[in-house]
């Protein structure tokens, strides 16, 4: 009799926990990071009565959750695809925007500038028209310089947003190892899984995906290793080894990525760290950032520097002659941080008459077995020589004093920012060069009064002259066809990218709708399972009535 | 297949604002009229409609650069017609020296007549343009092109034989101006210097046979140079005309491209207006749906029933 009450019981208690079990489920069901929970349940041990096993109630053996390793290596993998492409496309979006303003492109200002230009070259002697050409060099270089200092302003934003990631990744490790103790202790003393721990380590896994692509390696004992970048372990068991946000060697207002010894952490390459918002925004810096940069510059130095050249071939209204109208900063050299002898310097200039040469790349200047090795580092051209100074794309590479130690490397940037620190050399009307001073051969002449325009016809002319060397296209182009061709680039990658980010983005979605498929609540069939648990309730709660009242008959025997 | 309760709302709402933004990026075209509102719209597109807008502005740089060559051509032709006539008037006078029954009293009053012309003429090539430079005097703008030299009493030219040329087109520069000197002293025919010397013979007294021949020889030598000044002055009025005809053709030809550019850009950049309106209503429909289906699919729940 007391068997029959004690399977009630069991069955009492199976549809119990059964229901705490559907209830957590509906309690979580918007849970970030929740998989469903199931109850494991099994028929207890049959006792032998020598006539047969009769049965003894019912076991609950697990609580388990529903998850599938492959599903949620999947969306780890497309959410650091996707965060990766949604923050490239969201930092390149604002350059698109910033070339297509009308009021702060550079289309209309080059226009107007040598508009001015043709203008004064048909009124020589006009001093107001003089003036026009002076002012609207003012408004171009004023506008140039806005556009670089937009460009320097998303540059900021991306080391802040460095910084901010690093931080995110290194407590996100840390939240990771820490779960990666608890439920070790979980598991081995009770030898049962916490399933909710495991829940928020799993979330904070694909939160940390959001930030760089990860690989998890899962060992026995259930604990996560997180590795990131070419194998580099940011969690290993319950130990973290951090990243750090770091300036770089060669230019201290680029904030990169560094690893390693925590006294002395080496700057890793960023191409490395692909995925994760992290990888989008470095990889946005590399690709569409630095690029446009360089390429504003390039554009303000060369218009600047060819028309300072032109003016040079006049004389003034005065009969003086002409002089730069632009001061145009010479290219910026810094040294590694980890050179060897710190008292050496690089120095680049640009070469006078050479203007058509300048590319929009930086320069690596790097000695190595005696040789100085002048890297592009756009195409990762070498030009190398035994000694120093060398010209490479109109460019004049030196080192200052003797050799240098070997390795020891110098960054070169001739155009970046460049933009931003072009000024007027004059203001005075008179001195723009309108009068032809050197003539279709090349031979000085003597100036030939105030009303020649030769020069000017020659300044104006620059506008349609091929003058701007694009790297990987044969032939250079002019201002205007250059500027047509970098807003086209960054055109088709913003196009590209947004293409990508929704390509990624539904990737995404078609994996957490695969995985919570599998490890979704779905509130219809808890219901079910409520009612199901509910009903077993009812029945073994009847049994036992049914057993109380088997035995009442047995008292009643007595009397 | 299994459905999350989550997946159905995310699935939805993810539904909605997709709908959405594509009706809010359809409502900044018609708002703006433009198709290609950045360069990612259509970066193709947006390069060619850099480099058209570019050409275009090369086009007005001509076309006002034509403007500025036509004044002065103007400024030459208006000038060169009553330089013409004051020359015609002295060919007249000139005429009427030769007349044999004239007494030097007479000869004499021809001879002031002339004066005022010569005058008037060195008047009139020492003029300004409306920049106020002489017009004369090739580069040399600021300096008066003739001036009577007070030694010699010749009218000396200080110019010099400069044109400032224009870039009228793409391939044309077009030589604006005319020097003093090649046009009034050019070939021996010295305009000024001639008219001083039959002026100074004409206040000759004619007293013998030798003094009659000096006048006669005289008078005929400053009328063929005078009528050479006159030709030369007349060829380069053709030359005027033709330039000024010239100019009105670029001028056709600037307009015509003017023209097809804006058409050109016009083609890549404005939006169809009929194509986009049917998309919006389209759109909008969608969206409706999709908002109506996801409330009733949202009320949806086994729980009601419970």
């Amino acid at each position: 009799m007391s068997n029959i009450l004690n399977i009630g019981k069991s069955a009492l208690n199976a549809a119990q926990i059964g229901i705490a079990t559907t209830g957590h489920n509906i309690a979580n069901a918007s849970t970030p990071g929740y998989t469903r929970q199931v109850i494991v349940q099994s028929a207890s041990q049959a006792q032998n009565f020598g006539y047969g096993f009769v049965g003894q109630g019912t076991d609950i053996t697990a609580i388990n959750r529903v998850y599938n390793d492959t599903l949620a290596k999947q969306l780890l993998n497309t959410t650091s695809t996707s965060s990766a492409s949604s923050a490239y496309y969201t930092s390149i979006n604002e350059i698109n925007s910033l070339l297509s303003d009308s009021n702060a492109g550079l289309s209309p200002v080059m226009t107007k500038f040598f508009s001015a230009v043709s203008a004064a070259a048909a009124n020589p002697t006009d001093v107001a028209t003089r003036q026009t050409v002076l002012s609207s060099a003012n408004s171009l270089i004023n506008r140039f310089s806005a556009v670089n200092e937009r460009l320097n302003d998303i540059r900021k934003s991306i080391n802040t947003q460095v910084e901010a990631s690093v931080n995110t990744i290194n407590s996100y490790a840390t939240q990771i190892s820490q779960l990666n103790l608890v439920i070790d202790k979980a598991m081995s003393t009770t030898g049962n899984p916490p399933n909710d721990l495991m829940d928020q380590r799993d979330l904070l896994m694909s939160k940390l995906s959001e930030q760089v692509k990860t690989t998890v390696v899962k060992q026995s004992n259930g604990n996560y290793d997180v590795f990131i970048g070419n194998g580099m372990p940011l969690v290993v068991g319950d130990d973290t080894y951090p990243i750090y946000a770091q300036a770089s060697s060669t230019a201290p207002d680029r904030i990169e990525i560094a690893y390693g010894d925590r006294s002395a952490p080496k700057i890793i390459d960023s191409a490395t760290l692909a995925g994760g918002t992290l990888g989008g925004i470095l990889t946005f810096r590399n690709e569409t950032l630095d690029t446009v940069q360089n390429q504003i510059g390039q554009l303000a130095v060369t218009l600047a520097t060819q028309f300072n050249d032109m003016q040079q071939n006049g004389y003034d209204l005065n009969g003086t002659a002409g002089v730069a109208l632009f001061n145009v900063p010479q290219p910026v050299a810094t040294s590694s941080a980890n050179n060897v002898d710190k008292t050496k310097q690089a120095s680049a200039s640009f070469v006078p008459g050479q203007s058509q040469q300048i590319t929009s790349s930086d320069y690596t200047l790097k000695y190595t077995g005696g040789q100085y090795n002048i890297i592009r580092n756009s195409d990762k051209t070498v030009t190398s020589t035994a000694t120093l100074p060398i010209t490479v794309d109109g460019i004049e590479f030196n080192v200052n004093t003797s050799t240098p130690a070997e390795g020891d490397e110098y960054m070169i940037r001739p155009t970046q920012g460049a933009a931003g620190k072009i000024t007027l050399a004059f203001d005075d009307v008179e001195k723009l060069a309108l009068a032809e001073r050197v003539d279709a051969n090349g031979n000085v002449i003597a100036f030939k009064g105030a009303g020649d325009n030769g020069n000017g016809l020659r300044l104006a002319k620059l506008q349609d002259t091929a003058n701007v060397r694009m790297l990987g296209s044969n032939g250079n182009r002019s201002y205007a066809q250059a500027f047509a061709l970098m807003v086209s680039a960054v055109g088709t990658k913003t196009n590209e990218m947004m293409v990508t980010s929704k390509a990624d983005a539904s990737a995404l979605e078609g994996a957490t709708t695969a995985m919570q498929a599998e490890s979704g609540v779905n509130i219809d069939e808890e219901a079910a399972n409520l009612l199901r648990y509910q009903q077993a309730y009812q029945a073994a709660g009847k049994m036992m009535q049914i057993a109380s009242q088997l035995f009442d008959v047995l008292l009643q025997l007595g009397q | 297949m299994r459905i999350s309760t989550n997946t159905i709302y995310q699935n939805g709402t993810s539904r909605l604002m997709d709908l959405q933004n594509d009706l809010s990026k359809l409502n900044e075209q018609i708002s703006s009229g433009k198709r290609v509102r950045s360069p990612a719209d259509d970066p193709v597109a947006a390069a060619r409609i850099l480099e058209l807008t570019n050409a275009q502005n090369m086009n007005s740089i001509y076309t006002s650069t034509r403007n500025v060559a036509k004044t002065s051509l103007e400024t030459y032709e208006t000038n060169m017609t009553s330089i013409t006539n004051v020359i015609l008037d002295a060919q007249s006078s000139l005429v009427s020296a030769g007349n044999g029954s004239y007494n030097d009293q007479q000869r004499a009053n021809i001879a002031s007549e002339l004066q005022g012309r010569l005058d008037s003429l060195i008047g009139l090539v020492n003029t300004k343009d409306a920049q106020g430079n002489y017009m004369y005097s090739g580069h040399q703008t600021g300096t008066v092109p003739f001036v009577l030299n007070t030694v010699t009493g010749d009218i000396d030219f200080q110019g010099d034989t400069e044109k400032r040329a224009l870039q009228v087109d793409v391939q044309r520069q077009m030589p604006v101006t005319y020097s003093g000197t090649e046009l009034f002293q050019a070939n021996g025919n010295d305009l000024f210097g001639t008219l001083q010397d039959i002026i100074s013979l004409l206040k000759t007294p004619i007293t013998d046979a030798t003094t009659q021949a000096n006048f006669s020889n005289g008078l005929a030598d400053t009328m063929t140079k005078v009528q050479g000044v006159l030709d030369q002055v007349l060829n380069v009025r053709a030359d005027l005309g033709s330039k000024l005809n010239e100019l009105d053709t670029l001028d056709v030809t600037g307009s015509d491209m003017e023209l097809q550019y804006t058409a050109s850009i016009s083609k890549l950049q404005d939006l169809d207006y009929t194509e986009a309106l049917s998309d919006l209503a389209k759109r909008s429909t969608i969206l409706e749906a999709a908002q109506k289906s996801y409330v009733q699919t949202s009320q949806l729940s086994l729980f009601q029933f419970i």
